[in-house]
């Protein structure tokens, strides 16, 4: 489903991101990127949502390449892809239902039908009682769940989710972490960066990243 | 096309729902640019309750051909066809007075009966008016000067008196009006797009978040520009329809300061408020204006966030 062919980011002369960075993720796995902060996990997950373009090399979605992709194509890629990011990015001048709504709106679909389907996401979150409650009123863990609703809402062929665990306890991490096995049980490829060892510990596969190359791709 | 309405249905409540959380800012814009559009607009008004009136001035015009007291009336009716030939092509009335009915007309006014049985003989002399249709422009006075002159070559004319000089110095001024008119609305023209440029500069900046979530979800540009393309033509709307108000709210006192000065000229001339379609015409341009100012503001500062 995913695939990176030689791909290097060079943002100076001397500084890599990502150096020649190759591999490649089945349709339906579970991916951890693993590594400290600052060795490029954040750079990748860009790449595949065409947030970043590669210096080098090749990324593939289905076999399209969307290193070269045109300006104009990204926003439907990205409506197939949910993203879930550290800080969960929620609007807050808004209820949570709105914000679980907006992707379905962005895609075109009622407002009818984006109700009905935010608030089975939301449901699916154990969220459903909340709907009406505004972000900053909920706690960090439920925010991050809300930010996994918007993502999932309009039902990704992959997932993408940069430290999502990283600012939660325990009790919330696993919570987020256990929603995230939910989805890709169900046959969504799920990336997600971290580096909480707990997790990784338990993961099926772990990309590791050292400034900027791949260490081991178990 | 449904889903196409749909679109647009969503970038309306974005726009009105972002105006209602800052109502005061709304009105405040709105009062701005209703006091840009308010002077273009009242001009605007004004000519077209002058336009009518120079029209009809302009379109008959009379020569007005004394003949000498002592021309025996033969040679006084026999003048029409030495009139005739000399405003050959030109399309024209011409009336012929004795100076018998002149005086009568003259006794019908009001309070100069007793005023002309003082004078015991019939002062007035024998009188053509020439009523000119082609006479439409500028350059049409300027015939109507070679004619009187040559009418007052003619046996038996004592004098002759053009109107078009007065009429051209009317059509002039008009001109210059319209110009002014013209630069004033495009200076305040440019005023309101770039308070209404200014005002979605600030809405980009404060919605900044809410673009760069609806990017990463796969909104298109068209999705994320609408609702700051409504609202800048909302803004114009409501901005034109304040000004227009304005204006005819101004009318009623301007009208009777009017009524006094018109009543000296024996005339009922009021200024009447703009007719719908031109009212249509008015809002429309507003809110294209508003238009205007949100895309070049849009194409700015959203190109910036890419």
């Amino acid at each position: 489903m995913i695939e990176f062919r030689n791909v290097s980011k060079q943002y100076s002369t001397d500084t890599y991101a990502l150096h020649d960075v190759s591999f490649t993720v089945a349709k339906g796995e579970l991916v951890f990127l693993a590594g400290p902060s600052g060795v490029g996990k954040s750079t990748l997950l860009k790449m595949i949502a065409a947030m970043e373009r590669p210096s080098s090399g090749q990324v593939l979605i289905n076999g399209a390449d969307i290193s070269r992709i045109r300006p104009a194509a990204i926003p439907s890629l990205r409506r197939n892809l949910g993203l879930i990011f550290q800080q969960q990015r929620l609007l807050t001048d808004r209820s949570i239902l709105a914000n679980v709504m907006l992707p379905l709106l962005v895609a075109g679909a009622s407002h009818k039908e984006a109700e009905t389907r935010a608030r089975a996401a939301l449901d699916k979150l154990g969220l459903a009682e909340r709907a009406d409650a505004q972000p900053l009123s909920l706690s960090g863990g439920e925010q991050q769940r809300v930010s996994i609703a918007r993502a999932i809402v309009n039902r990704p062929q992959l997932i993408l989710a940069d430290e999502p665990t990283a600012n939660l306890d325990r009790v919330s991490a696993n919570r987020v972490l256990d929603a995230l096995k939910a989805f890709n049980s169900v046959g969504v490829t799920c990336i997600i960066s971290s580096h909480d060892e707990q997790m990784l510990d338990a993961a099926a596969r772990v990309i590791h990243l050292n400034q900027g190359q791949l260490e081991v791709a178990a | 096309m449904t889903n196409w309405l749909r679109q647009h249905r969503y970038a309306l409540g974005a726009a009105l729902l972002h105006l209602r959380r800052s109502p005061g800012g709304f009105l405040f814009n709105i009062l701005v640019v209703a006091i840009a559009l308010a002077l273009p607009f009242a001009g605007v008004t004004l000519l077209d309750n002058v336009r009518p009136m120079s029209e009809q001035l302009s379109v008959d015009p009379e020569v007005s051909v004394f003949l000498r007291q002592d021309t025996p009336r033969e040679q006084a009716q026999a003048l029409a066809s030495s009139l005739r030939q000399a405003v050959k092509d030109k399309q024209a009335k011409i009336i012929f007075t004795p100076r018998e009915k002149a005086l009568d007309q003259l006794r019908d006014k009001n309070g100069l009966a007793d005023v002309l049985t003082t004078l015991g003989e019939n002062p007035l002399p024998d009188s053509y008016v020439i009523k000119i249709d082609a006479f439409r422009n500028a350059q049409a006075g300027g015939d109507v000067d070679q004619l009187a002159e040559q009418i007052r070559t003619l046996p038996g004319v004592e004098s002759v008196q053009v109107d078009s000089a007065w009429v051209k110095r009317l059509a002039a001024l008009i001109n210059v009006l319209r110009l002014a008119l013209l630069i004033l609305a495009a200076t305040l023209g440019t005023v309101v797009v770039a308070v209404i440029f200014n005002t979605i500069r600030l809405q980009v900046l404060t919605q900044r978040e809410e673009i760069l979530v609806c990017k990463l979800i796969g909104a298109t540009d068209n999705f994320i520009h609408r609702p700051f393309f409504y609202t800048g033509a909302l803004l114009g709307l409501c901005a034109g329809g304040v000004a227009l108000g304005a204006v005819a709210l101004a009318l009623h006192p301007l009208n009777q300061a009017i009524a006094e000065f018109a009543k000296l000229y024996a005339s009922e001339f009021q200024l009447t408020p703009l007719p719908p379609l031109a009212m249509a015409g008015l809002l429309a341009l507003s809110a294209g204006l508003g238009l205007l100012g949100a895309m070049l503001s849009v194409q700015r500062h959203l190109s910036r966030m890419n």
